[in-house]
Formats: C-alpha cells, structure tokens, sequence
C-alpha cells in the first residue's frame, strides 16, 4: 500500500495490523518522523483525535495521535509544540513497553520514537537559543524514563528481555549530555552498561557509538589510557566507508596517542582532513614551544570546541622533553648544565623562564620517568643515566 | 549541595510553566514574628542575636521536613529584606570580637544557609540570587583561611568547601542564562541609581557583585580539577581577558602541569580573596613538589638548603620547611634537606594548611574591605 497517499483510516488499520503481527521494526517506519508517510496529507487532518479514537486499539490510538499530532505541528514549523507531543508519544510507548511482559519485539519503536525526539528537542533548542539545553534536558528525562523499563526487566528470558535496548538508549543520553555539556551525568549509564552482562552482545555499530563516547569522556577526566582503548576500538571497528565518524573519532584519538608518544603519519592526517594537527605534531617532535603557542593561537577555536585545548596544553611537557634530549644530544655528555636546559628554553621564546623554573621542569620530567638521572642543586647539574637516559615515550605507558 | 539542586530543578519547570504559582514572601524584618515569640520564649537566642539591651533576630536555618510546610509567605523574606539581612551578617556580625571567631563563623554561616533556603523557596530571578550569593562566597573563601589553623571541633573545612562551592555554582549558573543578563544590565543600572538615591544608607560601603573576581576563584578554588578550565575557555571575552581572571588561569594552568616554581612565583599577584582561595590550597602543592623533588633531587649525597625551598614553595619560615619535610619523612639536617625518594611517605595525611600572616598583613584588609572590595577591570 502507498503509504504516501492513503487515507487516514488506511493508515490506522495498517499500523494496526502490523501491531497486532508484531512486527517492530515495520511499525518503527510506521511511526518515525522520519518515514514517507509524513508526507501524505491525507494524515494531517483537522480533527485527528477523534478520527483515530475508537477506531483503534488502546494503547496504540495514543501513539498515533501524539505522532500524528507531531507531524502536523512540524509541518506549521512550530517546533516547541512539535516536541511536546512527540514527548507524549515516548511517554505512550513507554506505557506500551510496561504492558507487555517477557516481549521485546516493540523495542525499535521504541528506539525510533527516543531519537525522533532528541531530534526534534535540538530543533527546538536551534530556535531558541536562549533555553540553554533545558529542552534537551527535558528530553533525556524522557529517555530515562524507557531506560528504567528496559532497565528493570530482568524477569524475562536473554533473548526476549528489554535489557537488549539500553546501549541504544544510553548512547541517545550520552548524545543529549555532550551536547548540553553535563558530563557528570553520564556515569551511572556507563556503570548500567558496563556491568550489563549483555556487554559484548549489543550490536557492533551501537558498542562503536558507545566506546567513542566513553573514551571522549576518560579525556575530559584526564585517563588516557582508557581514552585510547576505548577510542581505538570505536576506529578500528567504525566502517570504513563512515569517513566522518572515523575523522570524528581521530579528532579526539590523534591527540590522547601524541600524550602517550606515538606521533601520527602526515598522509593519515590528510586523508582525513585533520591537517591542524600536522603543525603541532612537528612542533612537539622538535620541542618548538614557540610553535606549539602558535598552533594554539592559529587552531584556538577548534581546539576548544573540540574540548582538547588543554591536551595540547599538556603537549608542552612531551616537547620540554624533545627539547631538553636535543640539547643532551649537543652537549654529548651525561652532566648537563641547568643554564644550558635554560638557555633552550629561550631559544624557543620561553624568555620568563629563570633557572629555578627550568629545575622544575626538569623534576617533573625525572619523576614522570621521561628523564633518567637526578638534580644536583649545588652544581646546578642534571646527571642522567648512561644508559636510555631519555627512554622513548611509548615504553611509558 | 542540595539547595542548589532545587533551585535548578525549579527553574526548568518554571522556564516552562507560568510563572504564576510563585511564593512571595511578605516577612519584612529578619526573623518571622512566630519564630521570634517561639525563640525568646524557649532561652534560644543566640548570643550574636543580643546587642546591649536590644535583640536582633535573625532566621535560622531548619531542615526541610516532610511534615513541615515552610512555603508560607509570612515566614519567606522578599528580596530586599533578605539583601539587608546579608548586609547585617557579613558588615555588622562578623565584627563582633566579644565572641570566639568560630562561633561567629557557625552563627552566620547558619543564617546564611536560612537565606538561600528562603531564595530557593521563593525561586527568586537569578539576577538577584547572584547579588545575595557574591557576598556569601567571599565569606566561605575569607573564613576558609581565616579559620584553617582552628581544630577539626571549631571548624570543618569540608563542610565550608560544601557550601562554598554550592553558593559559587549556584552564582555560575545564574550567569548562564544569557537571555536574562541583557536584561541584567539594565536592572543593575536601575538598583545603583535607586541605591545613590538612598539618602539614610546605614553603610559606608554597599556590597558588590563582581563577576571576574567569582570566576577567578571558581578556578582557584578547584585548583585540581579541570572542568573550571573548560568553563574559562567558554566565557565571553571581556571576562577571559580580565586581568585577575587570567593570573587565576595561568595558575592553574602552571598547577596542571605540575610546575610548583611558577605557581609558587604567581602568589604574590593575587589579590586578598583569590589568595585566601590558594593558601588553603597551598599544602597540597608543597606535597606535591616534595613528592616529585624527592626523585628528582634523589641522592644519598647532595642536598637542597632550606632557604631554596621555602622560597620556591611558599613557606613561611626554615623552621616550617624542616617540620614539613620531616612530616613526611625526608631527612633535614640544618639548613639543608635531603631528598630520597624512598625516605617519601606516600601514604600520610596532607599537613594542615597555615596562615600566612606576613603576607596578610602586606594586604591591609580590613574585614569590610574583604566583603566589599572590586577588582582592577
């Protein structure tokens, strides 16, 4: 049946027995703003509540109203209103969900009615600037109410039970709270899913999404190593026609491995258009602080709304250690003058620094392993060791 | 952190919903009259609350109960009686000297909790939360240095950081709704005209509300933490490239990355408040250091003199330098200290902070100063 140009009651009688057959993923099109259907006219009555009422069984006559309802108010572009029946038709598929014991057949609808809202929520928020996030806010609460469903049905069997549908929705949250910038809410989902025992079970591309996300998280906190796990396995395993995701990912990715020492490849960088790298990427190899302030400078904005400006802030410490092993290598001796570490940092525009500051650089480098030697205060020395006195970043970590 | 919570979640809800079903409290002296009658009648007024022969009451904090309704306008103080009470406690309670210093601290940091708990009930506009809260966050920073040598029985540094951050929070967020400061700076025009039209002002000096000074200790008061940094990147640029706003900035920025020297060498920069905010920070850096000089400077042999590290770190005297080491068991044999780093302890407690008096004398503060001060723009 051509769903674009039926009529109404059509409509209804199909979606219902398509619900009644079970098929989810079918009543998922049926139902999604994102469908054809939304195009047919004949679906924008005047007076949809009372047509559908009655004629339908409950509690689905709710879901297509409010969808109904949603599409009609999308199409007279007011959005606000468009969000509050699409947050109406969640809260019916949640009731939905609730009714239905040991099923999960429902749950790509469930899964297109969430993302149809967050969608229409950032609409929204794209209006009107000056609601802050608070639409979305409202939507995430939306979705945790379907978390909690999937969440508590633990009664039913491994392959019937709503449990399979959290890792959608949790990365639908963690989508809604990077955008509105509340890391801090993201924890307990990644708990739920990291104790899930349907872990490895979820599907591919979903485990992707949710390993990008939480390696952007362990960034923002500062835990590398699990930012590069869990951001390597979101590369390696995106598909590799997926170029904007896999330049997404290397965005956050690129920086975390130049923090554990590896340094990417230039033809990497300019497959995927992330040359703003490439100028740090040489400043920090030659221990160019000049360089790095000015990549900084030049990249600000990107740097911070990508959220890694402090990264690259941190980077100066891997380029103190590139500089300082040029000069161990000049000198070609394994006592080493503060002043001559000092007078390098100079030479690269770090014209405040004075010699007690160039000891603590130096410290800090000893104690992170990065230098093997000690500091001698009397004779303003570093002695470094014989042997791999400046072992390679990557034996680090 | 639970006043500011509410205060969030009902500003969702009547960002939505109309406004039409907000309390407006009609109280207009500092106590509510039922709770002054129950208060004298039962001994319980407090001593701050006796002036001579006079009594001035002021709202105490109670716990929100379930079988307790405390949205009940004659007992909820409008926004100016609760601005006068603020005035009150910060310019005229805290100068009293009668009374040790932390019952001080108790009493006004009970009212000050009544106040916030009478603006969340009230769900006042945040463009007056942030003229009540600015105040209040200068006195949890003042009193976290000012009390950080009292024991752990006159005074909780915990609980001070508690409501320390949640006033500075609360005061951030008030400032992200953009769409109502627009509005904000005509407001502010409009008070200070009513406030010079004033002609019986009982203050010399009026509190403020000074943003860059709020930002600047929102990152210094988290010197750890790297979620005030990515605020900072976020703000508009006016305040970015304040001058007091970028010292806090490249503080903790130079703390991030370890670099105690530099810290230690932006000190003397700051000014009162945002000091105060780093000194009681200060033990954490000093362990620090010591924690990376004793592999770095590690020799069985070789020393550092005491004067090096008390000027690199910070510290008062040699003889706070010898304590400190020794604290955390590095060995110090007259004027130098030898660093090993298997003599370090990793595992002791952080030694308590202490007031710097030299410095603080270098300030010239007086304490209505401290709550009035603005800094250079």
């Amino acid at each position: 049946m051509a769903m674009t140009t039926g009529t109404l009651n059509q409509y209804i009688q199909f979606v219902e027995r398509i619900y009644r057959t079970g098929q989810g993923t079918v009543l998922s099109r049926l139902l999604s703003l994102r469908d054809e259907h939304v195009a047919n006219r004949n679906l924008r009555s005047s007076d949809i509540a009372t047509l559908v009422e009655g004629n339908c069984v409950a509690p689905l006559d709710e879901i297509i109203i409010t969808h109904l309802l949603c599409v009609k108010a999308l199409y007279m572009q007011d959005y606000m209103e468009a969000y509050n029946h699409q947050s109406a038709c969640v809260a019916s598929v949640v009731r939905l969900l609730q009714s239905q014991k040991e099923e999960n057949w429902s749950l790509p609808l469930m899964y297109t009615v969430c993302l149809d809202l967050r969608l229409v929520a950032q609409k929204v928020e794209a209006c009107n600037p000056q609601s802050n996030g608070k639409i979305m806010e409202k939507a995430a609460e939306s979705l945790l109410a379907c978390f909690r469903v999937c969440a508590a049905d633990n009664r039913s069997s491994d392959y019937e039970t709503k449990r399979l549908g959290m890792l959608n929705l949790v990365n639908q949250l963690l989508k809604v709270y990077f955008r509105i910038n509340k890391l801090h809410l993201c924890k307990p989902l990644i708990r739920a899913i990291d104790s899930s025992p349907f872990k490895e079970q979820f599907p591919l591309a979903q485990q992707i999404t949710y390993r990008y996300f939480v390696g952007r998280k362990a960034m923002f906190d500062s835990d590398y190593r699990a930012a590069d796990e869990y951001l390597s396995f979101a590369f390696q395993n995106c598909h590799r026609k997926s170029n904007k995701n896999k330049r997404l990912i290397l965005t956050y990715l690129v920086p975390v491995k130049m923090l554990l020492g590896f340094m990417p490849a230039k033809h990497l960088l300019q497959k995927y258009d992330l040359l703003q790298f490439w100028d740090l990427v040489s400043a920090v190899k030659n221990g160019d602080l000049r360089g790095i302030d000015r990549v900084m400078e030049e990249h600000e904005s990107f740097f911070i709304q990508a959220g890694i400006y402090l990264m690259v802030e941190k980077l100066k410490i891997t380029a103190y250690r590139n500089l300082f092993r040029k000069v161990y290598l000049a000198e070609n001796t394994h006592q080493i003058d503060i002043a001559s570490f000092q007078a390098a940092l100079q030479l690269m525009g770090q014209d405040d620094v004075d010699s007690d500051e160039t000891q603590c650089i130096v410290a800090n480098l000893i104690y992170d392993g990065k230098i093997k030697g000690y500091i001698s205060y009397q004779h303003k020395k570093v002695v470094v060791s014989k042997q791999n006195a400046f072992p390679p970043l990557s034996s680090l970590y | 952190m639970s006043s500011y919570f509410d205060y969030f979640c009902v500003n969702i809800y009547t960002n939505c919903a109309a406004r039409n079903d907000i309390i407006h409290g009609t109280c207009n002296s500092m106590c509510p009259q039922s709770e002054q009658n129950l208060r004298e009648k039962e001994g319980l007024v407090h001593i701050l609350e006796v002036l001579g022969s006079e009594r001035k009451l002021v709202k105490c904090y109670s716990r929100s109960a379930a079988d307790s309704n405390m949205a009940v306008p004659n007992l909820l103080r409008p926004y100016n009686v609760l601005r006068d009470t603020v005035d009150y406690l910060l310019l005229d309670v805290t100068r009293r000297v009668d009374v040790p210093i932390s019952s001080v601290y108790d009493f006004v940091n009970d009212r000050l909790r009544a106040v916030r708990q009478d603006m969340t009930i009230q769900r006042l506009p945040p463009e007056q939360c942030v003229n009540l809260l600015e105040p209040m966050i200068r006195f949890y920073v003042y009193f976290g240095y000012k009390l950080c040598e009292h024991p752990l029985s006159d005074y909780d540094p915990v609980l001070n950081k508690k409501y320390l951050l949640e006033c500075i929070k609360w005061f951030l967020s008030c400032y992200e709704s953009v769409q109502l400061w627009e509005n904000n700076a005509k407001i502010n025009e409009i008070s200070s005209f009513l406030s010079n039209l004033e002609i019986n002002n009982r203050y010399m000096k009026k509190l403020t509300c000074d943003r860059e000074l709020m930002e600047s200790l929102y990152i210094l008061c988290n010197l750890g933490d790297v979620h005030p940094l990515y605020r900072y990147f976020n703000l508009p640029k006016d305040i970015k490239s304040n001058s007091t706003v970028q010292l806090s900035y490249k503080i903790a920025i130079a703390h991030l990355k370890g670099n105690y020297a530099r810290v230690c060498s932006m000190l003397d920069a700051l000014c009162p408040l945002t000091y105060f905010a780093v000194s009681v920070y200060l033990p954490t850096i000093q362990r620090n250091a010591l924690r990376v000089m004793s592999h770095a400077y590690n020799s069985r042999q070789l020393a550092v003199p005491t004067a090096v590290l008390r000027q690199w770190l910070w510290f008062p005297s040699d003889a706070d330098v010898i304590t400190v080491c020794e604290h955390y068991g590095l060995q110090a044999e007259g004027a130098t200290v030898r660093f090993s780093k298997a003599d370090f302890k990793t595992e002791v407690a952080t030694h308590e902070p202490k007031k710097l008096l030299l410095h603080e004398e270098t300030l010239k503060m007086d304490l209505e100063n401290i709550f009035t001060y603005k800094i250079q723009k």
